[in-house]
């Protein structure tokens, strides 16, 4: 049987907006670059600092991995959401272990930015 | 053609979000970028849905949704709360504040319609 006009076009639609969607995401990512190399930056700083980390950094830092769970992974790089997740509970320790953030900033960066 | 208000102080969450709705489900998307200015624009525009973050700097979600819940003419409004948490703990605080659905970020922008509208037993079809 011959399906509907309707039926036909409706794929045609969800693949049309699907395709929109994607180059739309793509756009966002480039010029969201600066933004994530920032938080980048951030966790840097974080990994870098004195033992024990300033409240105020590690706050930041704490922020920076939150913002990053919440939206890596609506580009695409779940793996990343993963990683800023332990990040996010390395950093919720007052007192966190700043070589296993250096160590997971570090795949963050190369995940995203290489 | 449904409208949506997106809360969020993220930039780039009101982003993807606004791409979301308006490119799969072609509805209508307002933003704001703070819980007050979100109260504001849902008093001015009476959206059919709000969607909005849990942890924004001043008002939270919690705090906003509880101040819509006391406006006179916006109270009806349904609110999605989306958050980034994942402890079965915060959810089941999240539910029971009253909020007609709590969604999680990530979302898959392709999909993120589709959830909206099952939440809120919306029946028309979304594209994607």
């Amino acid at each position: 049987m011959i399906p509907a006009a309707q039926d036909i076009s409706l794929p045609k639609a969800a693949l049309a907006a699907q395709e929109k969607t994607r180059a739309l995401l793509a756009d966002l990512w480039r010029r969201n670059r600066p933004v994530i190399e920032a938080r980048l930056a951030t966790l840097d700083r974080a990994s870098a600092a004195s033992d024990p980390m300033p409240e105020d950094l590690r706050l930041a830092a704490l922020d920076v991995a939150h913002k990053l769970s919440g939206s890596l992974g609506m580009f695409g790089f779940e793996q990343g959401t993963v990683i800023a997740r332990d990040l996010e509970q390395l950093l919720d320790d007052p007192r966190p272990d700043a070589r296993r953030i250096a160590i997971l900033a570090g795949q963050l960066r190369e995940m995203l930015l290489s | 053609m449904h409208s949506v208000l997106i809360i969020d102080d993220e930039d780039d969450i009101r982003e993807i979000a606004t791409l979301s709705l308006e490119a799969v489900a072609g509805w209508n998307v307002y933003t704001a970028s703070s819980g007050a200015e979100g109260i504001a624009s849902a008093v001015s525009l009476h959206p059919d849905a709000i969607l909005m973050d849990v942890m924004m700097p001043g008002m939270d979600g919690p705090t906003t949704f509880k101040t819509m819940q006391q406006t006179e003419g916006i109270e009806h409004i349904p609110v999605i709360l989306l958050t980034a948490k994942v402890q079965g703990m915060d959810q089941r605080r999240f539910a029971e504040l009253g909020v007609a659905a709590v969604l999680f970020k990530p979302f898959d922008p392709m999909l993120l319609a589709q959830q909206i509208a099952n939440a809120l037993g919306w029946k028309d079809q979304v594209k994607a």
